[in-house]
């Protein structure tokens, strides 16, 4: 097991060094930052003033010096767009992709147990069509248009929801359901025919036979043998969303999440805030990872890691 | 028992959203498209931040909501003691939301700050020419500029004044103190700012007592916003929306679509082909179809017809595919390519315009090669000194009024993103830059229009309107110069 740990932290680490050296260079390499960072209207004095000030002037080899000593210490330096610690913008909008992503994606997974399941008791029933259908439907919808329908009947039509914003529960109703919608169609789908595999199994039949309950047979036994792919999936849609897959959804409902952060840093050119985001937000997922491989390793200790 | 608790909860849940869109008689909502980038009102050039800004802080001068020059904290208009010396009378009694008086001292340290090279504000393109500022009594304040400067006025037009205490503090950038119709009150991050209506503003009662700025990116969400009654004004609604919406208001605004020609390289080298580019253009329908009728066709300029330079003896440029055609036909340039940059969603309706223009200079016999840049790349060829390219669009915007933005931008050779090397008409625009004299000044800028308007160096396409989506109750006239200023605005409840 520590081996294994060392091993996959190891890997995460040289993971962590990649992405932040792509990030550097695409940053510096797509255009001047500082003129991107500028008006239109300033002057040739004025961008030499603000690359000495932010230290852009530099030979890219000292900058990028100074940048892997900000990143060792996890300070990157004032945002070129809010002129304040990329950190501390950083720390402020996790939290609210967080929320999003709990009840967004949380709601989705313990959605999807009960309807695969119950879509795979029966297949070919009436409501193993009717979760099939749903499921179908979700993928396929942008979720943008989702969004703006939703807003358009639950908050223009009918009322009873605010269209956006952050506030009280009401406000994380519609962009969490939003988020929900296609990893909850993706995860009912596996649940539902990794289930019917598993129920079409020998030891389901004995057990049948022994006169075991349905529900123990479904919860007990088979759910706990399609865990592993079921979390390795529930991970993905995770490990997707805090990747800055939530912009769509953050656009939408005016969220100040990290998604919508990270696309204004690219939109308005602030190289310090999108490393700030990128490098944390890999840290992030690699020891998200990590955690999960840990997890199976006790859910099944059959499987070999390292 | 399961049936009751469900009751219970939905209740609950209904009184919950019950509350969040309970709103006041005098208060209203505000929906920007964007956050402010700081709240400091001298660092920056944002738009989001002047919207908030414009409400708590104060100049000098300020604009009637037609675009007229009045005094503002000043007390009557500057007086010229010598040819770089300007002087402001200031208004007595004024206090500011911390209850520091605003006199001298605060005009004297907030032009010292905004000038200051270490603090390198974006702002310095307005002031530029500013060299320093003296008190002479507590009332009387003296700005010195390092040459004859006209503009001066537009420019304290501009400048926002802080508090002399507060200049040096860093709190500037979170907790605005102005002398302003409103106070600052909160600023939650990534959601929105609250203002409340400052009971000893010295201009007098407003009606509205609170106002709540919220950042909402999408155009789409801030009409359903409007829609679903909770918001009352939405800014940048797009043309296709403005039937849906309760009430919607429009102005001319200040910016204005612009292609620059190359006069030295490639096809636009041709004086005759540069009049074609220009003849082929239909920009009536472009305004019609692409702007639903929300602007106006350029009037052989690029100046903003509401700028000081205006030159209103122009005529309209005609539309004549024929006259086109035959032109570039006569040069020898049918079949020729040539290059038109751009962007894409930066500015609105950008790539409509550029798709617009490409099919009727396609027309002329032209082959038109549209390229959309990425910005960074877009920037650095607007910009190149070495190579222009063929024509390129961008959206001109000019915040001060006064002819002298767009003929620095546009027409000046070696200045901005001019695509000319015309020394003539580049010094008459140093000329106009320094002459104090009004009528002078206006002249120049006709010489240097009409002559430029002759030569086809630009194609300015439409002077785009600005649109508002307002909530039924609210009755607001928006302004030319697109400040979103809160005590112009009243609610059918008071």
């Amino acid at each position: 097991m520590t081996k294994f740990l060392l091993h996959r932290l190891w890997q995460g680490f040289i993971v962590v060094i990649v992405v932040t050296t792509v990030v550097f260079v695409i940053t510096r390499l797509v255009g001047n930052p500082v003129d991107m960072a500028l008006p239109l209207s300033a002057t040739d004095a004025q961008r030499a003033e603000f690359a000495r000030q932010t230290g852009l002037d530099r030979p890219i080899f000292e900058q990028f010096v100074t940048f892997v000593g900000e990143a060792v210490s996890l300070q990157f330096g004032d945002s070129l767009w809010q002129r304040r610690p990329a950190m501390a913008i950083f720390w402020e909008v996790l939290p609210n992709t967080l929320i999003l992503l709990l009840a967004g994606i949380g709601g989705a997974i313990v959605a999807s147990l009960f309807l695969g399941i119950f879509a795979a008791v029966r297949p070919g029933g009436l409501l193993d069509r009717a979760v099939t259908t749903v499921a179908l439907v979700g993928l396929s919808l942008p979720q943008f248009w989702v969004g703006l329908m939703l807003i358009m009947f639950f908050a223009v039509i009918m009322k009873v929801l605010p269209t956006s914003g952050m506030g009280g529960p009401a406000y994380l109703v519609m962009p969490a359901l939003t988020l929900a919608l296609p990893s909850l169609a993706r995860l009912t789908m596996l649940v539902r025919s990794s289930m019917i595999d598993e129920l079409n199994k020998q030891y389901v039949k004995t057990a049948r036979v022994k006169g075991m309950s349905q529900s123990s047979i479904l919860f007990r036994h088979a759910l706990r043998n399609i865990l592993v792919p079921f979390l390795t999936l529930c991970g993905w849609e995770l490990t997707y969303g805090l990747a800055g897959f939530t912009v769509v959804v953050e656009s939408v409902f005016a969220w100040p999440g990290l998604g919508y952060t990270a696309m204004q840093a690219i939109q308005r050119n602030d190289p310090f805030l999108l490393q700030a985001i990128v490098i944390c937000i890999s840290f992030i997922i690699v020891i998200f990872n990590i955690g999960l491989d840990v997890l199976f390793k006790l859910i099944d200790p059959r499987i070999k890691i390292g | 028992m399961k049936l009751n608790r469900f009751l219970l909860g939905a209740v609950g849940m209904g009184l919950l959203l019950a509350s969040t869109s309970f709103s006041n008689a005098q208060d209203i909502t505000i929906a920007l498209s964007a956050e402010p980038s700081t709240l400091d009102p001298q660092a920056r050039e944002d738009g989001a931040e002047r919207a908030v800004s414009d409400n708590i802080y104060e100049t000098l001068m300020q604009r009637l909501p037609d675009g007229e020059l009045v005094p503002g904290l000043a007390a009557e208009l500057p007086v010229q003691i010598d040819p770089t010396t300007w002087e402001f009378k200031l208004r007595d009694g004024i206090t500011f939301h911390n209850g520091e008086a605003f006199n001298a001292h605060a005009v004297v340290a907030s032009i010292q700050r905004v000038i200051d090279p270490a603090f390198n504000s974006e702002q310095l393109a307005y002031f530029g020419t500013i060299s320093g500022a003296q008190a002479v009594d507590d009332l009387t304040v003296r700005i010195t500029t390092t040459g004859p400067d006209p503009m001066l006025p537009s420019r304290m037009y501009w400048m926002k004044m802080l508090p002399a205490s507060y200049v040096t503090d860093p709190a500037v950038a979170e907790v605005p103190v102005g002398t302003g119709p409103y106070k600052f009150v909160s600023w939650q991050r990534g959601s929105e700012i609250q203002l409340e209506a400052n009971a000893d503003y010295w201009g007098g009662k407003v009606c509205v007592q609170n106002a709540t700025m919220r950042f909402v990116g999408e155009p789409g969400t801030r009409l359903s916003g409007l829609l679903a009654g909770e918001l009352d004004l939405i800014v940048n609604l797009l043309p296709e929306f403005v039937s849906s919406v309760p009430k919607a208001v429009a102005v001319e605004g200040l910016e204005t679509p612009v292609i620059i020609l190359a006069t030295d390289t490639g096809v636009t080298a041709i004086p005759e082909v540069r009049r074609a580019l220009n003849l082929a253009i239909d920009r009536e329908a472009i305004a019609e179809s692409i702007f639903g009728g929300y602007a106006d066709p350029a009037q052989g300029q690029l100046v903003n017809p509401a700028a000081f330079g205006f030159n209103k003896d122009l005529p309209f440029y005609e539309y004549d595919p024929e006259a086109a055609r035959k032109l570039v036909e006569d040069a020898g340039a049918t079949g020729k390519t040539i290059t038109l940059l751009g962007q894409s969603g930066r500015w609105l309706k950008d790539r409509e315009m550029l798709e617009a223009v490409a099919a009727y200079w396609g027309e002329t016999g032209l082959t038109v090669n549209v390229e959309i840049e990425e910005w960074g790349q877009f920037l650095s060829r607007l910009f190149s000194k070495d190579v222009r390219p063929d024509s390129v669009l961008v959206v001109n915007s000019n915040e001060l009024l006064d002819a002298s933005r767009e003929t620095t931008f546009a027409y000046q050779a070696g200045s901005g993103a001019a695509s000319n090397s015309d020394a003539e008409l580049a010094a008459w625009i140093n000329e106009a830059v320094a002459e104090i004299d009004p009528e002078q000044r206006a002249a120049l800028y006709a010489k240097i229009t009409a002559y430029a308007n002759e030569r086809d160096y630009l194609v300015p396409l439409v002077n785009i309107e600005d649109i508002y989506g307002l909530s039924e109750r609210l009755d607001w006239n928006p302004r030319r110069d697109a400040k979103l200023m809160i005590r112009e605005m009243k609610l059918s409840g008071c």
